[in-house]
């Protein structure tokens, strides 16, 4: 069988069934890495010699009957912001973090081992996350990530090697983090499924911190019913990140079947958007007609961007104080990234505290708005990938409008963008499904309805389908 | 954004904090960028103070008392 742009299901059915083996779909997923990964800016790391004995393992235990689930022998590729043990560099997209190692592996990545998944290659990432204030895509000492719909499109960022070997076949699936729209936009760039966990779903130990109170750590892959088998396997406590909720999770996959959703539109959430993005999500609010109903809410007029913007910036700024104040950041790939971050400092601590009261505010309007419905839909992202020789906008930089991004964020609320069409321009569109906290079966059940009555999320990059 | 020119010296003031702890690193076009980086950051505080907040509104973040034995 060709394993490539094949669901997780069907990868795991045939795997159990020995019509082929683990170390065989690792080899083929290597081999395209090494082929096309560059063509991407995709990889840092191929992690062969681990990959070989988490295959050669799930191959005996699966022989031996002992199938540990529907990732037992899968390939996958994680976000180099993860750590791994075994002298696998973890880069954090840094140039001068580029020999940094560490001595165990991330939780999420030991989850998925126990889970028999074999990590193949560690993925590009923007440097630091995007947490120094990157203007371009340029910002990784891997290169531009660029979308496999367009050598000269951004994958987004910052899991842009995550949403690009995604959406070219390199791996079934990937592990990315979200501060603010990491998941989303790469996704979005590179029409594939991405999903943003609650905050705390999902242990961040062994995760680089950019921002404590908003990183989450989350999957990507060509289905909303992949994310939450992959998201099955790696949320749950951690007597390692305090941060991790107590509520366990199970994926209720399948759901979907003959529900009705109730979905909600926050009155011009996409007014701003790019006209093939706006005419896409207006198109699609009346195709989700037919699995449920969308009415226009109304939100509170808070300065949501700027109480997300203003927590982000000071975290980050904390978190890298050592490599700002040391002036390491000079060793950074976009210019940019090596100064910016000075200006932190006349970030006042009260104003901090003062977004973190208004947080409060945030997460209480955010709750009465959902509590009445499955979802609030937008666009995944306002615009399609840009070019990769041009300064984006970007609503973490507050040149964008991000609403929904700053209100999820801020919440720590489920999200999940899906493939929503193609734009003239050949690149992909995106649509987003936001939840209430913990509420990921939901928005997982909503947006698996939606590619059930769609078939966007088959659709793959011409020059590697 | 505000109006220009509307927090010049706050600004200027949190401006110069940057540039006594890093200005020996900076071109004088970082500073120029630096300075609309600041005034973004005074533009975001202004934009944070436009709600009143009550003495109970508390930060949404958690402190919890440790002991090693529990």
């Amino acid at each position: 069988m060709n394993p490539v742009f094949r669901p997780l299901r069907e990868l795991a059915e045939a795997l159990r069934a020995r019509q082929v083996s683990p170390v065989e779909l690792a080899e083929a997923f290597l081999r395209r890495l090494e082929t096309l990964g560059p063509r991407y800016n995709a990889i840092v790391t191929l992690t062969r010699q681990r990959a070989l004995v988490e295959a050669r393992r799930a191959e005996a235990e699966i022989a031996a009957g002992r199938w540990r689930g529907p990732l037992h022998g899968i390939p996958y590729g994680v976000k180099d912001l993860l750590a791994t043990a075994g002298g696998v560099p973890t880069t954090w997209g840094a140039a001068p973090l580029r020999t940094q190692t560490f001595d165990f592996d991330a939780t999420a990545v030991r989850r998925l081992e126990q889970a028999g998944a074999v990590l193949v290659a560690k993925l590009a990432m923007v440097e630091l996350a995007g947490g120094m204030g990157y203007r371009q895509p340029s910002a990784s000492f891997t290169g531009p990530g660029i979308s496999p719909w367009g050598a000269d499109a951004w994958s987004g960022g910052s899991s842009s090697g995550s949403g690009s070997a995604v959406a070219a076949g390199l791996v079934p699936f990937a592990i990315g983090s979200e501060t603010w729209g990491s998941i989303l936009s790469p996704a979005a760039n590179c029409g594939v499924s991405g999903l943003r966990p609650t905050y705390g779903r999902v242990s961040r130990h062994g995760a680089m911190a950019l921002c404590w109170t908003l990183d989450k750590l989350g999957p990507l892959a060509l289905t909303a019913d992949d994310c939450g088998l992959v998201l099955d396997a790696i949320a749950g406590p951690d007597p390692h990140d305090p941060t991790a909720a107590r509520r366990p999770f199970r994926y209720a996959g399948g759901e979907a079947v003959g529900r009705r959703f109730r979905f909600g539109v926050i009155r011009d959430v996409a007014a701003t958007a790019e006209a093939a993005v706006r005419e896409a999500f207006d198109r699609s609010l009346e195709t989700l007609r037919q699995i449920g109903t969308v009415e226009e809410v109304t939100i509170a007029d808070l300065p949501y961007e700027a109480i997300t913007r203003t927590i982000l910036m000071a975290e980050a700024a904390s978190a890298f104080e050592d490599m700002i104040e040391s002036g390491a950041i000079a060793g950074l790939t976009a210019p940019e990234d090596r100064f910016t971050a000075y200006a932190r400092d006349a970030i006042l601590a009260k104003d901090y505290i003062k977004a973190l009261r208004l947080r409060a505010f945030v997460v209480r309007e955010a709750d009465r708005v959902l509590s009445g419905l499955d979802a609030l839909l937008a666009p995944g992202r306002p615009a399609v990938a840009p070019p990769l020789d041009r300064e984006f906008r970007s609503a973490a930089r507050g040149n964008l409008p991000d609403v929904m991004g700053a209100i999820g964020n801020a919440a720590g609320l489920p999200a999940i963008a899906v493939p929503n069409g193609i734009s003239d321009a050949g690149l992909p569109i995106s649509l987003q499904f936001m939840g209430r906290a913990w509420e990921e079966n939901t928005i997982l059940a909503a947006a698996q309805a939606w590619q059930g009555i769609t078939d966007y999320h088959l659709h793959h990059p011409p020059e590697v389908s | 954004m505000g109006e220009p020119g509307r927090h010049a010296s706050e600004v200027d003031l949190r401006l110069a904090l940057v540039r006594h702890r890093y200005g020996g690193r900076l071109s004088p076009e970082q500073i120029d960028d630096l300075r609309r980086a600041v005034e973004a950051i005074v533009e975001q505080a202004a934009a944070l103070g436009t709600v009143r907040l009550a003495n109970s509104d508390e930060p949404l973040s958690r402190f919890e008392p440790f002991r090693s034995d529990e």
